[in-house]
């Protein structure tokens, strides 16, 4: 019987949102929503498997910004401040409950006992730093930590500027080593973005391998031999991997995937929506902006509003059946697939960590359902991109076409009418950008620092998430006031520049409130100081 | 109730946050005063907070963020002090083209002010258009087809429908007087449609069993939704077409 790898590689990703200059920020919740519906959750599932001695490999991707983010004192402390408020929350909805919702006592109490273990944990396991959690899970040797794009930018829209893709994947290598105590082996391409080139950038840090969306390989321009079922090798010698499709879909679509099942927790129902303003304000952020507060008791049921309450047994038992329905799946996959090749398959499945805890609310448990039956089968096994590589170095020589994830395959996302107009600034910051690191190269003391503080502005106007925000319309006021302030910083270090001078109470409040990329170095943009570096 | 952190703006933000909020001599407070009478009317406006919720004040509360955005305002983002307006254009006479996908690419461009008086003094009257031009995908520089897209002066972006897939595009902004002379502004670098191999080799894919089930069973979902891209779709429409036939 043929095995069959399942490589899976989960992408935690957070645009850079720090403010501390408010008591509290609406769009810092982002992450503190992440920390406690996604990594904590899935770090406690990882370890248990891990010390129930339960064999698995999986490749987890951490965004310098996040990992900024995770290490940042004033953001521990906020995300303690939210669970906490969260834990008062609980309290009063169980005594709430009792008098109002006696059939949501349970669910109150499963929320509340789920924040007293994320306090305890955050403490005591992690010291407030959840990335030493993933080191020690790399260091056992279950997962492998790989990095993305310095910002999470979407690369195929800056083909055209050498400079800023270096700078993106460089300052990437250098945060992850920051950060990890490793040089990263594998990219995570932001929105599994790719242009024909892109892996020579990879090639220079050393980065071996990097995910790539379904169609890349069947679209390339010579035929590809084993479909999505094995690695391709670009012609500079990178691999890329491309997501099977079939696979993925059964738990990323939102028509047929599994989290659609309607006895899973719905997630657009929650009490800071449901419960009246006197009793929930000091939850919230506003007299009137009412935000999700985690507490949600009723179940996806239907397409309507009459929802019925969630029961957290029945979801288990549709955790254990969608388990083993994937298992299933991936076993008759092979049986058709494993004759047609002369070796055994892989198949890359690539997701948002997010995906998982907070979007799915059930999506960990799925997980650890499915790695534990994984590991009791004859034919499935969880192993990385790199143990794939060792067991078949020899892959096909094929240059994967132009790609992403996004709708429709290309980069129509991030190029749409309400967005597109970012890039004329975008382009414009990069490319004065160059002409400060070529006119002012090696600068020290607060020139230096001055440079530095232009080249952070401009990487993170760069992220992926600001489009992407400004396209889907929610938050979309805030995404594009980020793009006008970093675009609008930089040109304060332009102009400052042209007239050979450093505004140095501008850069002193500045370096305070983007503390991102502390060891960034403007001479990245300069790609002749590059080459000599790599030539060196 | 989420205030800003005022002490920290500066003395235009504050300005325009008291003119929002209605307070009467705004433009003319001093940083210290206009503290205070911030600070006064958001604790008055705690207090008046009623039992559902409501607020009872007259003013309109509104939500700023990161120094300076309205939530859920009708003004224009660019428009609010303490956000960065950026400009219309650069002063400079450069073209860029940004592939959307095999079929559609965006350009944008910017005329400096010294090409358009140059312009003006030498005609009455000019205009602009677009020249797409169609290259070999080995020979980049070599063009082998154009076709010209007129636009208005006061255009400084458009869409481009790309007719061929696996060409490479370059499009050039020109500009037309009334006496009929032309000439070429600027230039955009070269960007590269994708092309797949199964599109010149469809009949072989269709007599391929192996082949077709290795390409695609890892493509559609369980439900049989196809991976949605408008290459592959043009693969699988010939597909059915040839085995129709």
């Amino acid at each position: 019987m043929a095995r069959n790898s399942i490589g899976l590689i989960l992408n935690a990703h957070m645009p850079y949102v720090r403010h501390p200059e408010y008591p509290r920020f609406l769009e810092e919740d982002w992450l503190f929503e992440a920390i406690g519906e996604t990594y904590l959750p899935l770090l406690r599932m990882l370890r248990r498997l891990r010390d129930e001695g339960v064999p698995f490999r999986i490749t987890m991707s951490f965004s310098p910004t996040l990992c900024s983010m995770l290490s940042d004192p004033i953001l521990q402390g906020r995300f303690t401040d939210y669970l906490r408020l969260h834990q008062e929350l609980g309290e009063r909805e169980i005594v709430r409950c009792q008098r109002e919702d006696q059939e949501c006592i349970p669910l109150a109490k499963m929320y509340l006992n789920s924040i007293n273990t994320n306090l305890q944990e955050y403490f005591e396991t992690y010291q407030c730093n959840i990335l030493t959690g993933f080191r020690d899970l790399e260091e056992s040797g279950h997962v492998d930590l790989i990095t993305t794009a310095a910002t999470h930018a979407y690369l195929p829209l800056y083909s055209e500027y050498p400079s800023a893709i270096n700078a993106q994947i460089e300052l990437a290598v250098q945060s992850h080593i920051n950060h990890f105590k490793r040089r990263p082996k594998g990219f995570w391409l932001p929105e599994c973005g790719y242009f024909p080139g892109l892996e020579d950038y990879l090639q220079k840090e050393e980065l071996a391998f990097f995910q790539l969306a379904a169609q890349s390989l069947i679209l390339a321009d010579q035929p590809v031999e084993r479909g999505n079922y094995a690695p391709v090798a670009c012609p500079n010698g990178v691999f890329g991997f491309a997501r099977d499709f079939h696979l993925t879909n059964l738990v990323w679509s939102n028509t047929e995937g599994y989290p659609t099942d309607s006895n899973y927790r719905e997630f657009y129902r929650d009490i800071g929506y449901d419960l009246p303003l006197e009793y929930i304000r000091q939850y919230i952020h506003a007299p009137e902006v009412r935000v999700f507060t985690g507490f949600k008791y009723y179940a996806i049921t239907g397409k309507g509003n009459d929802k019925r309450f969630y029961h957290p047994e029945r979801a288990a038992r549709k955790v254990q059946e969608h388990a083993a329905n994937f298992l299933y799946s991936v076993h008759q996959k092979g049986e058709k697939v494993a004759p047609l090749l002369d070796r055994e398959p892989f198949y890359t499945l690539a997701f948002d960590a997010e995906l998982f805890g907070h979007w799915w609310f059930e999506g960990i448990d799925w997980l650890e359902a499915v790695l534990r039956n994984a590991a009791k089968s004859n034919d499935v096994v969880f192993e990385t991109q790199l143990d794939y590589l060792k067991r078949y170095p020899e892959s096909q020589v094929l240059q994967p076409s132009l790609s992403s994830w996004g709708e429709g395959g290309y980069s129509d996302v991030w190029t749409d009418g309400v967005n597109v107009w970012i890039y004329r600034h975008l382009h414009k910051a990069i490319e004065r950008m160059e002409e400060l690191a070529i006119r002012f190269p090696d600068q020290s003391s607060l020139k230096q620092r001055f440079l530095n503080q232009a080249a952070r502005e401009v990487l993170l106007a760069m992220a992926s998430d600001w489009p992407f925000i400004i396209h889907n319309g929610t938050s979309s006021s805030y995404a594009e006031k980020r793009l006008r302030d970093h675009l609008g910083n930089f040109n304060v270090v332009y102009e400052n520049m042209c007239k050979n001078a450093v505004n140095t109470e501008w850069l002193v409040k500045s370096e305070k409130r983007d503390i991102v990329f502390p060891d960034i170095d403007y001479n990245m943009f300069n790609l002749n100081s590059r080459r000599n570096r790599y030539n060196g | 109730m989420i205030t800003p952190n005022i002490d920290a703006l500066s003395l235009v933000e504050l300005r325009y946050i008291a003119r929002k909020q209605g307070i009467d001599d705004a433009e003319v407070l001093d940083r210290e005063d206009l503290l205070e009478a911030l600070q006064e009317m958001y604790e008055e406006m705690e207090s008046n907070i009623s039992g559902d919720g409501s607020v009872s004040s007259p003013f309109t509360q509104q939500r700023f963020m990161n120094t300076l955005v309205a939530h859920d305002s009708n003004d224009t983002m660019g428009t609010l002090p303490g956000v960065q307006c950026l400009p219309e254009g650069y002063s400079e006479t450069r073209i860029h083209l940004l592939l959307k996908n095999p079929y559609w690419a965006h350009a944008f461009w910017s005329v400096c002010s010294t090409d358009i008086m140059k312009l003006e003094q030498s005609s009455a009257s000019f205009s602009f258009f677009l020249r797409v031009s169609i290259h070999g995908a080995s020979e980049r520089n070599l063009e082998a087809d154009s076709f010209d897209v007129d636009v208005s002066r006061t255009d400084t972006s458009w869409n481009i429908n790309l007719p061929e897939r696996g060409r490479v595009y370059s499009v050039s902004l020109h500009y037309k007087d009334t006496e009929g002379n032309t000439g070429r502004l600027c230039v955009s670098d070269t960007v590269e449609t994708p092309k797949s191999y199964w599109l010149d080799h469809v009949d072989a894919l269709g007599k391929d069993e192996r082949q077709f089930s290795l390409l695609f069973s890892s493509l559609v979902s369980k439900g049989g939704n196809m991976v949605e891209n408008p290459l592959l779709r043009e693969v699988v429409e010939l597909l059915d077409e040839r085995l129709g036939g």
